[in-house]
C-alpha cells in the first residue's frame, strides 16, 4: 500500500481551503453595451459609493445582485425608464449616479454656476477697486526732479525692483 | 509598555496644554522667562508624542494582545512591514499617528526658529499647541490607542489579533497615508504663522517668506499622497480606475485646491502687497478643510470605501472647526486693517490677472467638489431623500474647470508683471497655441475623437510649449554669455531661480498627469468565463489563461490565476491576478490586480472571482490608454517642488548698490515704481 505524500495531501488541503475563496460571487456579469451604458447611471448599493459597473471591490454581493437584474430585465426587454423605475421603488434615490435634474436635487447642479458667477463677480469688482485706487502719493515728486526722491525711496524702488524681477 | 504610552499621552496633553495657556500669558505679560518655558513646554510635548507612538508600534511589533487596538489591527502572521502601518489603520492609531506628525512639524518650527522672529513666535507656538491641543484631547480621553482588552470587567488577552483590513495590505498603504497625513498636519505650520502674524500684527510679508518652505512641504506630501491613494486604488479595488470622486478622496482633494491656490496668491503679496485678506482667509481654509477632510474620514458622515475607521467622533471635530472659524473671524476683524493692499492693478492683462482668475477657479473647483460631497448630507437633512452624488456629476462639472485652469498654467507665465503689451502676446503665445493646435489635430486625425480629451491634448502641448520656451529663452541668454552647452545653461538657469523653475518644473508635471487623465475617456474593458486554454481579445493582446494554482503565504492564502499575454501571436509576457483570503480572526478577502504597464496603456487584469452558474474564473481585463503619464507626473511634480525648496545658487539680478530687499510697509510714490513693464514674457 502506498503512503499518502505529504506534497499532495497539503496541496488538497490548500484546494480545499481556497473553496471559499474560488466561491466568491464575481464581481461582475458580462454585460452588453447596453448594460454599461445604464449601469453608469446608478450606484452600487453596498456603501462603496461607487458606480455601479465599476464596483468590483472584494465581497461585494450587490452589486452582482443589481448588475443581474439590470441584465435580466434588459433580456426580457425592459426599457432604461422601467429599470431606473425597479432601482428607485428598491433602493431610494440614492441609486441615482448623479442627482436627477428636477426637483431639489437641480440645487447640486446649480450651485457650480453660482459659484463660478459670484466668484467671476468678485474678481471683476476687486479688479475694478483696484484700478480705481489712485495712487497714494502724486508724482509731482517724478515732475520736481530726481533731487526731491529721498535715499530711502530710492532704496525702496531698488526693493521692489528686485522682487518684481526676482521670480 | 501600554501603561508607559498612556501615561507619556497624558503628560504631552498637560504640555500642550501649558504651552498654549502659558503662551497666552506670555503673550500679554511678555515675560521672557513664560516665553521661553512655554516654548519648552511645546518641544516636550513633542518629545511626549514621540514617545506614545514609539510605545505604540513596540505593542504590535510585541504582539501585545491586551491592548484592544493591537487585537483590532494586527496578528501574529502580519509582516513587520504591515505592522507598521497598522498605527494608522485604525481610528485610534490614525489620531495618534497625526499627533506625531504634528509633533514632527511643530519640533521642526520650534528648533528652526528658537532665537529668531521672537515678536512673532510666541503667537505661532501658542496656535500650534492650541491644535495639539484638541488632537491630544482626541488621543486621551475619546479614542485612547492604550486602551486594555477587557470581557466582563476583567483584564484579559487575546491569543492572536483580528489581523489588518485586507485593502491596507499593500505596499503603498505603508507609504501613502503618511504622505497624505503629512500634508494635512503641514498645513498647521502656515495655519499658525498667518493666525500668529494676524493677532499679532507683524509688519510687512516676513511670515510668508517664513512661512513659504513649510506650505511647500505640506503641499508637496499632499500631492504625493494624493497620487499615492489613487494609485493604491488602481491596483488594489480593482475597478479598473484611479479615481471615483469617493468622499474621502474628495476631502484629500479640498486641502490641496486651496493650497494650490495660497501658493500662487502669496506671489502677489510677496511682489505687489496685494491680496492679503485673500491669502489668509486662504491658508485659514486650507487648515479648515484639512479638518474638514479629518472629519470626513472619521466620522461617517459620508459612505466611503476609504473610511476605515468609523465612531461618533465627529461631533468633536465640528466643534473645533466651529472654535476654529471663530477664532480666526474674530482675529481677522479685529485685525482687519493689518492687511490693507499696497498697490493697485496696473492692467486686465497680467500676471495679477492671471492669479486672481487661477484662484478663482481653483477656488470654484474646491467649493463644487465640497458640496457635491456634502450634498446627499443636505438633501437628506433637507428633503428626507438621501441623492447621491457620484462620478459622473464631478465630471460633468470638474472637467471643464481643470480645463480652463490647465489653460490658465500655461498663460500665466507669458505675461508680465503689472501689464502686458499685445506684441508681447503675440509673440509669446504664437508658437505655443500653433504646437498645441497641431497636436490636437493629429491626435483627432488618429482617431481620439472624444472632446474634452481632444481639448486637453491641445491644452497640454500649449502648456508645455510655453514652459519650454520659458527654460528656451532664459538658457540661451546664459548660453551667449558662457558657451555651456544648452542642458547645462538649463540646469544653470533653474538653480540661480529655483522657486521659479521649480516651479514650472511642478507645471510641467502637471501637464503629464492631465495627459494621463485624457486617456481615461478611451478606457475599453472586457469579462469572460474562462476554462483553461481559453483566450479573450482586448485590443492588441490576447490573454490566454493557462492554469490557476493556489499560492500560500505566511499571512494569506492567494488563489491565482496564470495569464499568457500574446500581442500578435508573439508571447509578450505572464500575468498573475489573484485573490487573497488573509488569516486573522476575520478571514478576510482582498485581490491583487496585474498590470502590463507602458507609456502607451496598461493591460489590467482582474480576478473577478468565480461565476456560481457555470463555475469558471471570471477573467476582467481593462486596456487604460496613458496611465502611466499620471504617476510619472507625480514624480516630475515631486521633482519640480523640491527644486523649488531649494535656494537660490545666486541672484537672478543684481542692481548695482541694491539693498537687500527689506519688507515694503508702506506703497511706493508712483513715480517710483518702474516705469516699465517688468518681467515681458520672461527675465
Amino acid at each position: 500500500m502506498t503512503r499518502p505524500r505529504p506534497i499532495a495531501a497539503i496541496a488538497a488541503l490548500l484546494m480545499i481551503a481556497s473553496l471559499p475563496l474560488m466561491t466568491t460571487p464575481a464581481g461582475g456579469q458580462q454585460l452588453s453595451d447596453r448594460a454599461k451604458q445604464i449601469g453608469h447611471k446608478f450606484m452600487c448599493m453596498c456603501g462603496c459609493n461607487q458606480v455601479l459597473t465599476e464596483c468590483n471591490h472584494v465581497g461585494c454581493s450587490i452589486s452582482a445582485s443589481m448588475l443581474k437584474e439590470l441584465n435580466q430585465s434588459l433580456a426580457n426587454g425592459g426599457t432604461e425608464e422601467s429599470i431606473t423605475q425597479a432601482f428607485l421603488q428598491e433602493f431610494g434615490t440614492k441609486v441615482y449616479a448623479e442627482p436627477p435634474k428636477s426637483g431639489f436635487s437641480l440645487v447640486a447642479w446649480s450651485l457650480p454656476t453660482i459659484y463660478l458667477v459670484i466668484g467671476t463677480l468678485l474678481v471683476i469688482f476687486v479688479i475694478s477697486r483696484w484700478r480705481k485706487r489712485p495712487a497714494t502719493e502724486s508724482v509731482s515728486g517724478a515732475r520736481t526732479g530726481a533731487s526731491h526722491v529721498s535715499p530711502e525711496l530710492l532704496e525702496r524702488a531698488r526693493a521692489q525692483a528686485a522682487r518684481d524681477t526676482e521670480d | 509598555m501600554d501603561v508607559f504610552g498612556s501615561f507619556a499621552l497624558l503628560l504631552a496633553f498637560v504640555c500642550a496644554l501649558y504651552a498654549f495657556v502659558g503662551g497666552i500669558a506670555a503673550i500679554v505679560t511678555r515675560h521672557p522667562l513664560l516665553v521661553k518655558s512655554t516654548r519648552q513646554a511645546g518641544m516636550a510635548t513633542c518629545g511626549l508624542i514621540f514617545i506614545a507612538t514609539f510605545s505604540l508600534e513596540y505593542l504590535l511589533f510585541t504582539d501585545n494582545f491586551s491592548v484592544a487596538y493591537v487585537v483590532s489591527h494586527s496578528n501574529r502572521d502580519l509582516s513587520t512591514f504591515y505592522k507598521i502601518a497598522a498605527l494608522w489603520s485604525g481610528m485610534e492609531g490614525s489620531l495618534l499617528f497625526w499627533s506625531f506628525l504634528l509633533a514632527v512639524y511643530v519640533f521642526s518650527v520650534l528648533i528652526a526658529y528658537r532665537n529668531k522672529n521672537g515678536e512673532l513666535m510666541p503667537y505661532v507656538g501658542m496656535v500650534m499647541a492650541g491644535v495639539q491641543l484638541f488632537f491630544l484631547t482626541l488621543n486621551n480621553f475619546v479614542e485612547s490607542p492604550f486602551r486594555a482588552l477587557a470581557s466582563g470587567g476583567m483584564l484579559v488577552a487575546a491569543r492572536d489579533g483580528n489581523g489588518l483590513n485586507p485593502l491596507l495590505q499593500y505596499p503603498e498603504m505603508v507609504i501613502h497615508p503618511p504622505n497624505l497625513y503629512s500634508g494635512y498636519t503641514g498645513f498647521t505650520i502656515p495655519f499658525a504663522f498667518a493666525l500668529g502674524a494676524l493677532l499679532a500684527r507683524y509688519p510687512g510679508e516676513k511670515w510668508i517668506h517664513l512661512t513659504r518652505k513649510w506650505t511647500m512641504i505640506a503641499w508637496m506630501f499632499q500631492s504625493l499622497g494624493i497620487l499615492l491613494g489613487a494609485h493604491w486604488a488602481y491596483a488594489v479595488l480593482g475597478w479598473g480606475g484611479y479615481w471615483g470622486w469617493d468622499p474621502v478622496e474628495n476631502a484629500s482633494l479640498l486641502p490641496w485646491l486651496t493650497g494650490t491656490a495660497f501658493l500662487h496668491s502669496v506671489m502677489m503679496q510677496e511682489k505687489r502687497g496685494m491680496m492679503k485678506v485673500w491669502n489668509v482667509w486662504l491658508v485659514f481654509c486650507t487648515f479648515l478643510l484639512c479638518i474638514l477632510g479629518t472629519f470626513l474620514t472619521r466620522s461617517g458622515v459620508v459612505s466611503s470605501v476609504h473610511a476605515f475607521a468609523q465612531s461618533n467622533i465627529g461631533t468633536w471635530f465640528v466643534g473645533f472647526i466651529g472654535v476654529v472659524l471663530l477664532v480666526c473671524l474674530g482675529a481677522y476683524l479685529k485685525n482687519q486693517d493689518y492687511l490693507r493692499s499696497e498697490n493697485q492693478l496696473d492692467s486686465l492683462i497680467s500676471r495679477e490677472s492671471s492669479f486672481l482668475f487661477n484662484n478663482l477657479i481653483l477656488l470654484v473647483l474646491c467649493l463644487a467638489v465640497l458640496s457635491g460631497t456634502l450634498f446627499p448630507v443636505f438633501s437628506e437633512w433637507i428633503s428626507g431623500d438621501r441623492i447621491s452624488v457620484g462620478a459622473p456629476f464631478f465630471n460633468k462639472v470638474d472637467i471643464p474647470a481643470g480645463l480652463l485652469l490647465l489653460f490658465l498654467t500655461g498663460v500665466g507665465p507669458l505675461l508680465a508683471w503689472r501689464k502686458t503689451s499685445t506684441e508681447s502676446l503675440k509673440r509669446n503665445f504664437g508658437w505655443p497655441l500653433a504646437i498645441g493646435v497641431v497636436a490636437g489635430a493629429i491626435f483627432f486625425a488618429s482617431g481620439f475623437r472624444e472632446f474634452y480629451s481632444v481639448i486637453c491634448v491641445i491644452l497640454c502641448f500649449f502648456v508645455a510649449a510655453t514652459i519650454t520656451l520659458e527654460f528656451y529663452r532664459g538658457a540661451k541668454v546664459i548660453h551667449a554669455r558662457s558657451g555651456a552647452s544648452f542642458a547645462a545653461c538649463a540646469i544653470d538657469l533653474t538653480m540661480r531661480n529655483t522657486r521659479r523653475y521649480g516651479g514650472y518644473i511642478v507645471h510641467i508635471g502637471m501637464v503629464f498627469v492631465f495627459i494621463g487623465l485624457a486617456g481615461a475617456a478611451f478606457n475599453r474593458d472586457v469579462q469572460k468565463d474562462m476554462q483553461i486554454g481559453q483566450s479573450m481579445q482586448i485590443g492588441p493582446y490576447t490573454l490566454v489563461l493557462q492554469t490557476t494554482d493556489t499560492k500560500p503565504e505566511k499571512n494569506y492564502t492567494a488563489q491565482r490565476m496564470v495569464v499568457e499575454v500574446l500581442r500578435g501571436n508573439k508571447p509578450t509576457m505572464m500575468l498573475f491576478p489573484e485573490k487573497r483570503r488573509f488569516a486573522g480572526n476575520n478571514q478576510e478577502n482582498g485581490t491583487m490586480v496585474a498590470i502590463y504597464s507602458t507609456l502607451k496603456e496598461d493591460l489590467y487584469v482582474v480576478f473577478a472571482g468565480q461565476n456560481p452558474e457555470t463555475n469558471l474564473p471570471v477573467i476582467h481585463a481593462f486596456l487604460n490608454p496613458l496611465v502611466k503619464w499620471i504617476w510619472f507626473g507625480g514624480v516630475v511634480v515631486v521633482f519640480g517642488t523640491l527644486i523649488a525648496l531649494l535656494p537660490n545658487r545666486r541672484a537672478v539680478l543684481a542692481l548695482a548698490g541694491a539693498p537687500q530687499p527689506q519688507p515694503v510697509v508702506q506703497p511706493l510714490p508712483h513715480a517710483l515704481t518702474p516705469s516699465v513693464t517688468l518681467r515681458e514674457g520672461h527675465d
